[in-house]
């Protein structure tokens, strides 16, 4: 039996509240800039071609690598951010995307970037079954059982020999002249970056985003609102290493080498995370803002201050700032404040 | 429609429901009552299943709901409020009582989270409360009485069969607590069944039909109100000084 209201009394003061819907709808969307992220991902699309003009390699790497985290930090953002889990092991999917991908390379040819989704699928299917174990805690336990999930996946890794051990795998170097090596690392990078962002807004915009974001909130009520909240979690966490192992599997034959301290090593797994929150986890446009900041102020620090210990200083001074000028994250912050410029209104 | 066997709870040593037996017909509001810390809400988590029952039976519309999650138990039609109104904060209201509508299936997962259909209905809803004015309100701008009635909305949201109102009335203000008594007595007349824990003795006798008065985490009585009122063993344990002084 289920509960009808009765809306023939109330069918007028619905029609002026549905009317008033709708306007505060457009309004949303007139603060919405979607054409941003497209022509964003126009000119990236163009940027090659200063191949022409002269040697620009060095744009092009930065572009990939900032790439890579984007895809990396959005997938991440989905655990993170949507349900509320911190994991600081993502870097496992990482070397799980770029040794199954990498590992066919090296014995059929295959190239990465056509095996890609596959090493995604591969990733996923992993953090489904470590999430039914993990996700069973929250809170710190659950951080802390992340951190031991690398580092479990960092001494199985140094001991494999069939993937190298150790010593790792070298993979064939690409035959194409040096001015277009990079192209083809390129675009695939930046169509995972591309996908993994536009799933991020698809996900939050969901049944399933929002049963996310009820779970961050509160996991009891979540439960008994009739979401099935292990699934949901698990899932996320499946969804999250889907987009992590395909950056994975490009960026081992983009370096042409796998080795577990490449791949399977704090830096990375904290990167990303800094990215997510400092950009403002639980956005779509967060992790896109934090990858492009992080990577260029470590240029940046890079380049003033020489590779020495003082340029992780520079960074870590930045990030410190930022977080308690905007502890939500730059795009949280200013979106709860109501200053989100337009152009970065992705959600 | 609910029948309840033998319900018990320990934790640790502590009996906190002990055995307890009722049941709730089909079409009708019950009210469990019963001085604090006779097992009142570790019985209504036991039913909704928050919390996992150490022994005993619990049957909806005849089938054993008492082995499934949570989330399965409100799927087969059964919701609850809790005690201290628990709302998702940084979702508007009407986020909150979405968040609660049937999803089903793989492309259910992925359809919008918010549809036109679901909005109009939730919006329905709203109305049917009186609190449309605070549909894209966050959820922790809300005033107390607020809270407990965006709860009620948010239940009424996955068409449930019966409710389980855990202290619906406790802090808020007289006024209010009459608005809330007619909106489930208009929900109940609907056909929806309702089960109330309460301490506030004039909603219980004016609104059940039936009530259970559980002492030490036991079934004592249950009856009518007029029955239950008149129950030595209840009065002893309960209730007298409470009709003592509303007779002097």
């Amino acid at each position: 039996m289920t509960v009808t209201l009765q809306q023939s009394t109330t069918s007028g003061v619905l029609e002026a509240r549905r009317l008033h819907n709708e306007k505060l709808a457009r309004k949303a969307d007139q603060t919405r800039a979607a054409w941003f992220p497209l022509a964003l991902m126009a000119v990236l699309v163009a940027l090659p071609l200063l191949q022409l003009t002269g040697n620009y390699n060095y744009v092009l790497h930065m572009v990939l690598f900032t790439a890579s985290y984007v895809a990396m930090a959005s997938g991440w953002n989905i655990l993170g951010g949507f349900a509320g889990y911190i994991s600081l092991g993502h870097a496992v999917f990482f070397a799980i995307g770029g040794y199954f991908s990498g590992m066919i390379l090296a014995r059929f040819g295959v190239s990465t970037i056509v095996t890609a989704p596959l090493a995604g699928l591969v990733a996923a299917v992993i953090g489904y079954l470590i999430g039914m174990v993990t996700l069973k805690v929250r809170g710190p336990s659950f951080i802390i059982s992340s951190i031991a999930l690398l580092m479990i996946a960092r001494i199985l890794f140094d001991n494999w020999e069939f993937v190298g051990g150790a010593n790792g795998v070298t993979l064939p170097v690409t035959s194409l002249p040096v001015l277009w090596a990079k192209i083809p690392y390129y675009y695939a990078m930046l169509a995972i970056a591309a996908f993994s962002v536009w799933a991020s807004y698809r996900i939050k915009h969901s049944k399933f985003g929002l049963g996310l974001r009820a779970i961050s909130k509160d996991e009891i009520k979540a439960e008994s609102a009739g979401i099935d909240t292990r699934f949901y979690k698990v899932m996320a966490f499946a969804l999250s290493a889907f987009f992590v192992g395909m950056a994975g599997a490009v960026w081992g034959e983009y370096i042409t080498y796998l080795r577990p301290n490449i791949f399977l090593i704090m830096p990375i797994a904290v990167n990303l995370v800094l990215m997510a929150i400092l950009g403002g986890k639980g956005t779509v446009a967060g992790p896109v803002i934090g990858a492009v900041l992080i990577v260029a102020l470590n240029e940046l620090f890079v380049a003033m201050m020489g590779a020495s210990e003082l340029n992780i200083l520079g960074t870590g001074l930045v990030m410190a700032l930022g977080l308690i000028f905007f502890p939500l994250g730059l795009v949280g912050t200013l979106a709860r404040r109501g200053k989100l410029p337009r152009v970065l209104n992705w959600d | 429609m609910l029948e309840v066997r033998n319900l018990c709870k320990h934790y640790g040593g502590i009996r906190a429901v002990d055995g307890a037996s009722f049941t709730v017909e089909k079409g009708s509001i019950t009210a469990l009552i019963g001085p604090n810390g006779a097992g009142k809400t570790t019985a209504f988590n036991c039913i909704s299943r928050t919390v996992t029952p150490t022994s005993g039976e619990i049957r909806l519309d005849g089938d054993r709901i008492d082995h499934l999650r949570p989330h399965k138990v409100t799927a087969r039609g059964l919701s609850r409020t809790f005690q201290i109104s628990r709302n998702l904060a940084e979702m508007t209201v009407i986020e909150n009582v979405i968040v609660q509508s049937r999803v089903d299936g793989w492309s259910g997962l992925f359809r919008p989270a918010m549809s036109a259909e679901e909005k109009d209905k939730a919006m329905s809803i709203l109305e049917f409360l009186g609190i449309t004015r605070i549909a894209y309100e966050d959820g922790h701008n809300l005033s107390y009485g607020q809270k407990k009635l965006m709860d009620l909305a948010a239940l009424l949201m996955s068409d449930p069969k019966i409710i389980l109102l855990d202290e619906p009335a406790g802090g808020v203000n007289p006024s209010l607590l009459e608005e809330i008594i007619g909106h489930i007595r208009a929900l109940n007349e609907k056909g929806l069944t309702v089960l109330i824990v309460e301490h506030n003795m004039d909603l219980i006798m004016r609104l059940s039909h039936k009530v259970v008065v559980m002492a030490q985490g036991r079934v004592i009585c249950s009856g009518t109100p007029d029955v239950v009122r008149q129950d030595p063993q209840v009065l002893e344990a309960y209730l007298g000084g409470i009709l003592e002084a509303e007779a002097a």
